[in-house]
């Protein structure tokens, strides 16, 4: 097995370069200019013997966005859950803001760091705005009402979401893209400085990819919120995040700004497609053209 | 009105607002007037019988009410009345209060505790399994106990005057074993589920086998009255015994209804909110089972009240568990009651196991439900 996959590509390529260095040094901590967060030497799987991940690093840069990209099963959605400390490290630590996270207490956690997984169901009758509340969870203790910090953070995720006009409604009457930006606002109240989005914008319309990325930018644009997200879609990956990370088979193949990292070399190598690459003002446009049918 | 401004701090002002829900209050409304009904119609009649207001005027007596005497004899028992300097002694009551207090009243009490503890013990299962089939009985406590009672009564005689005790017990060791068995690292509902489905089977199966040992059909009625839940013969004593407990499971089950509608959102999402849910989840059933084996120390196992109130509730009120922990408070009482009014008087002077009735209303009643609603009482 190939222990450190490090090589050529990334160091090359790499803006969002992953070398030893511990982000304690540098942790500022708050939200000033986003959480420090990173991974080191991650080894994470459903079963110790064949780890998905084996032994990758990755340094998510503060207050920025990161997609993961990669073909199914290439292992985004697994590492979002290890550094999310939902799926536990066989091996390697995850750090938030200077302390290594499974060492936080659970709701400690999730008031520094929000992830919204990709299917998310919800109970029968429950309004839009009662969902939301929800999100309050890790800051209230166990027998707290809700505080007035509460509702301040509800509204402003309401708002942030677009969901305003809908926040009387019952959750199970919208449709899927409405109901996702339900969930996105309900993640948004946890108030975290950083937010993990699996696939996002999976089975969405267009219009509602749109309002997902939107909110996506606004997050790096006005909260200074460190953003990792999984995406399908390379071109969004390409036009709405600072550092794209590409993976293929729990192995990081590429890692840095857009433009260097999504490359007709990299397509054909880590998603098996034979693609045209144009830049434009909006990032690379991919144009797929066959798949390939050769092993690379 | 200042509610008009809905910006600002309406919501904290509204702490309690969901209680003002019109469904919630009609429900408790409605609940609270079969219970009273329920409860007249079972003080008036019987061996001794009276009419209505007689026994109105005998639940109201005012010798009772305003000799505090009295009632603390009746709730806490003689000992503890007696140690606190309260006393009825020189106090004549009638003969249709005494009939009404010391023998009739308390068995409508317990029934409305054990419907309350079933129903609201029913809820929380469902929202720990995520199954809406779930009953107090999902895992294991029922067959536990039915075991427990069955050695007692057949093989362990002479310890009959704890039967009570250990059959809750029973029922609580049952809801361990069947956890030890689903944990692997940890659980899931579906596990839960499972290891319920193989110790009932199990604890079922030796229950049927202890049948075949009892060799006095008085054993074998005395064994089936507790295993389908009956009523029959409780009196303060029993009062005594399930009250403490159901305030403290209806406290507790209050307090986490918060953690039961993030328990609903989905095990990923939950422990992504900060929530440990492994221990959420075993503090809830704890919770649950303690209710249940509360009910089952003083009527025995009591079937269908626990999966079909929350239900009904359900349907009424949504899936918010705040508002359905204190409808259940208020519907679970109200069918039990009701069905132990058939209990007692229907085929009187014999009377039925009260599990048999709630069985009997519950079962058309489902089917109702099933008929009348697209997705049953959907979690």
């Amino acid at each position: 097995m190939v222990k450190h996959v490090n090589t050529n590509l990334n160091t090359r390529l790499g803006t969002a370069v992953s070398k030893r260095t511990t982000p304690t040094a540098d942790a500022t901590g708050g939200s000033g200019a986003g959480a420090t967060f990173a991974g080191e030497d991650l080894v994470i799987g459903y079963s110790k013997d064949d780890p998905v991940i084996d032994g990758e690093s990755l340094v998510v840069p503060p207050g920025e966005v990161t997609a993961l990209v990669g073909p199914n099963g290439s292992g985004k959605s697994t590492l979002l859950k290890g550094l999310a400390d939902q799926l536990a490290l066989d091996g390697g630590s995850v750090v938030l803001d200077g302390r290594e996270i499974h060492q936080l207490g659970a709701k400690e956690l999730a008031r520094k760091l929000g992830l919204l997984s990709q299917e998310n169901v919800s109970p029968g009758s429950i309004s839009v705005e009662e969902l939301v509340y929800h999100g309050r969870y890790p800051h209230r203790g166990f027998f707290d009402s809700v505080g007035e910090e509460d509702e301040c953070a509800v509204r402003d995720a309401i708002s942030l979401a677009g969901v305003d006009h809908l926040h009387e409604r019952e959750v199970s009457s919208l449709s899927g893209g409405q109901k996702q930006l339900v969930w996105i606002a309900m993640v948004l109240a946890q108030d975290t400085d950083v937010l993990l989005l699996d696939e996002p914008t999976t089975f969405l319309d267009m219009h509602h990819q749109l309002e997902v990325m939107e909110i996506v930018r606004t997050l790096r644009e006005d909260r200074e919120i460190t953003v990792v997200l999984v995406l399908h879609d390379i071109e969004q990956a390409a036009r709405y995040a600072d550092h794209v990370v590409a993976l293929k088979g729990g192995e990081i193949q590429a890692r840095g700004a857009p433009e260097e990292v999504v490359t007709e070399e990299l397509l054909a190598a880590v998603f098996g497609i034979d693609a045209e690459v144009e830049l434009t003002d909006r990032g690379p446009r991919v144009t797929p053209i066959r798949a390939c049918h050769h092993d690379p | 009105m200042a509610g008009e401004d809905r910006v600002g701090r309406s919501t904290r002002l509204e702490r309690f607002a969901w209680l003002a829900d019109t469904r919630l209050l009609t429900l408790a409304l409605a609940s609270t007037l079969i219970v009273v009904v329920a409860g007249l119609v079972q003080v008036s009649f019987g061996a001794y019988s009276m009419s209505l207001a007689e026994a109105w005027r005998a639940v109201f007596d005012p010798t009772v009410w305003t000799n505090p005497g009295v009632v603390a004899e009746l709730l806490l028992g003689d000992g503890l009345a007696a140690t606190l300097g309260l006393s009825s002694a020189g106090i004549e009551l009638s003969r249709e209060t005494l009939i009404v207090w010391n023998i009739r009243l308390p068995r409508v009490l317990v029934g409305a505790f054990v419907g309350m503890n079933l129903a609201v013990s029913g809820a929380i299962f469902q929202a720990v399994t995520r199954n809406e089939l779930a009953s107090p009985f999902i895992l294991g406590v029922s067959s536990g106990a039915g075991l427990a009672i069955l050695l007692t009564l057949v093989v362990f005689s002479g310890l009959s005057t704890l039967l009570p005790v250990i059959a809750s017990v029973g029922g609580a060791l049952a809801f361990l074993l069947v956890y030890a068995i689903a944990w692997k690292g940890g659980t899931s509902p579906v596990r839960l589920v499972l290891a319920g489905v193989i110790v009932g089977t199990v604890c079922n199966s030796l229950q049927t086998g202890i049948f075949f040992f009892a060799d006095d059909i008085g054993v074998v009625q005395n064994a089936i009255a507790w295993t389908t839940g009956s009523l029959t013969g409780t009196d303060w004593r029993q009062v005594r015994m399930v009250l403490p407990w159901t305030v403290v499971a209806m406290g507790l089950a209050l307090v986490s209804s918060r953690q039961l509608n993030v328990l609903l959102l989905g095990e990923r999402t939950a422990s992504a909110l900060g929530m440990s849910v492994e221990k959420v989840r075993f503090a809830l059933s704890g919770v649950a089972v303690l209710a249940a084996a509360a009910s089952i120390a003083v009527a025995g196992i009591v079937g269908f009240v626990g999966l079909i109130v929350p239900h009904v509730v359900r349907n009424v009120v949504g899936s918010d568990y705040k508002r359905l922990v204190v409808g259940c408070l208020f519907a679970g009482p109200a069918l039990l009651v009701a069905a132990d009014v058939g209990a007692r008087l229907a085929l009187s002077p014999v009377q039925l196991p009260v599990g048999i009735v709630t069985g009997l209303v519950g079962g058309p009643y489902f089917l109702y439900l099933m008929r009348k609603t697209e997705q049953l009482g959907e979690i």
